[in-house]
């Protein structure tokens, strides 16, 4: 691997040679192979060290997206710098370089990510202000003003009162192709949601699709990069809220969302930020297709395993643990467990 | 004698876990063997209760449906589900992938039944439907396992 992103980097630099060390693959992605590396060139000038990151297609994963698509999303924060994410430098969407579409992008150097890291008692004294940060970031995305962006060129803006009905039909035409098993819960809460649609969206917003601590890069000093865009879309900014608000993310099993905060307190960062006041009726809507999205990404990651597409364990994980997790959630979300 | 299975599947997962695991090299490597070990602990717990899961679940939903035929208005799903009431569960075969295959036809069938009831007033209906929502909730339970 290394060679091909040496021959793939020396080919966009315009130099004879590049080296690459230190290649390494981050884990925890179920849905793309994430990989950081050093690279050392010389040009006419001067010698230039840099750190980079590579995100690179599976054959199979949790989600099903387009590398362009992240692509344009990340690319869409340059020069927003209230929206912290890596710059990125390169995208290819064909197989010819590195047999899969991928994309290179700035490595944010010394900073964690993990979900676990941040409950540790050195992060006490940083967490609440991360935590506050994060539903700060969280409510500028949803105000971010993406007209005109490089969002526009890779995907169409849903009616203020279609965002709903769009993400239901997605989420459940998921599961219509992946369960291995019948799932009655995730159905009956289907039902439950085409019964009881939510009101329009307020605005149409910027939706991460995937928000949670684990999913931004964080240092003692504050949150640096948002990352992981493969779900992004536009739609109902309470969308991202419900996410972030998931039983499943919850590391600590205190009740604080994502292991690190109130829900309240999330709130308000958010409503400070985004200029929004939370309709708690939708947002319990949203938090129910929350529940049915998550058990599609699992039965989608349980099927590319069973079907021998994809020999990751984090997806056979998804089989045998977080399919009946995610039923239990989906039970009290819809106010029907013991 | 042969160790049993479950036993063999813990020893297995901690051996990946305190021997293997710390000599992985790189964060993705621990990481793999670290899912390895956890999957074991989880395997071992389905392998043992896995036919006894199956036999009660397929039960209790055929249960369930000799009750629905007299609350279902007469029909196709009535007819169906008065078919699978009269269908011996378990049946010869106690293989668990057998097991499964019968267990998938009496859930997509609960599906439909629970659809349906949900759009009845009478009392039979709402108590039926209080009795699928309690056999959901009882099967999760009956799947739930113990991380290692």
């Amino acid at each position: 691997m290394e060679a091909a992103i040496e021959k793939y980097l020396a080919l966009k630099l315009g130099v004879p040679s590049v080296k690459v060390s230190h290649l390494l693959r981050i884990p925890g992605g179920a849905s793309r192979e994430t990989w950081m590396f050093k690279a050392v060139w010389n040009d006419e000038e001067e010698r230039h060290a840099e750190e980079f990151v590579l995100r690179l297609d599976p054959p199979a994963s949790l989600v099903e997206s387009e590398r362009e698509h992240e692509y344009a999303f990340y690319r869409a924060f340059e020069g927003h710098p209230e929206i912290p994410v890596p710059r990125m430098r390169w995208l290819e969407t064909g197989p010819e370089h590195m047999g899969a579409p991928f994309f290179i992008m700035d490595r944010i150097p010394n900073c964690e990510s993990s979900p676990r890291t941040i409950l540790e008692p050195f992060w006490a004294e940083a967490r609440p202000m991360l935590a506050r940060r994060k539903y700060e970031i969280l409510g500028r995305i949803a105000r971010f003003d993406w007209r005109g962006s490089t969002i526009e060129s890779v995907i169409a803006p849903p009616a203020l009162d279609a965002c709903w009905k769009r993400e239901l039909d997605y989420w459940e035409d998921m599961i219509d192709r992946h369960e291995i098993s019948p799932q009655p819960i995730s159905r009956a809460a289907i039902r439950w949601l085409r019964a009881n649609p939510p009101p329009p969206a307020e605005r149409i917003s910027v939706v991460h699709g995937d928000y949670r601590t684990g999913n931004f890069l964080y240092r003692t000093d504050g949150i640096h990069g948002i990352v992981d865009w493969e779900m992004a879309h536009l739609g109902d900014p309470l969308e991202d809220l419900a996410w972030s608000f998931m039983e499943a993310w919850e590391w600590a099993r205190d009740g604080k969302k994502g292991g690190i905060i109130d829900v309240e307190d999330a709130i308000a960062a958010w409503e400070h930020t985004s200029g929004m006041t939370v309709d708690r009726d939708a947002l319990r809507w949203w938090d129910v297709l929350m529940g049915v999205k998550g058990q599609a990404l699992w039965l989608t990651g349980a099927h590319s395993f069973a079907d021998g597409r994809s020999s990751e364990l984090i997806l056979a994980m998804t089989a045998y643990w977080l399919n009946n997790f995610q039923d239990e959630i989906l039970l009290r979300s819809m106010g029907r467990s013991a | 004698m042969r160790p049993p299975i479950p036993h063999t599947l813990q020893v297995v997962a901690g051996t990946l876990a305190t021997q293997v695991l710390p000599e992985a090299r790189t964060p993705f490597g621990q990481q793999a063997v670290g899912l390895a070990a956890q999957l074991c602990v989880l395997i071992s717990q389905e392998f043992d209760r896995a036919v006894a899961r199956l036999v009660e679940e397929n039960g209790a939903v055929v249960a369930l449906f000799a009750r629905a035929t007299d609350v279902v208005p007469a029909g196709e799903l009535r007819d169906r589900l008065a078919a699978a009431a009269a269908t011996p569960v378990p049946g010869p075969d106690l293989r668990v992938s057998a097991l499964q295959v019968v267990n998938d036809d009496l859930r997509r069938m609960l599906i439909d039944l629970h659809a349906a009831v949900e759009q009845l007033a009478t009392p039979e209906a709402r108590a039926l439907d209080a009795a699928i929502w309690d056999e959901l909730r009882a099967s999760t339970q009956r799947r739930h396992l113990m991380q290692g």
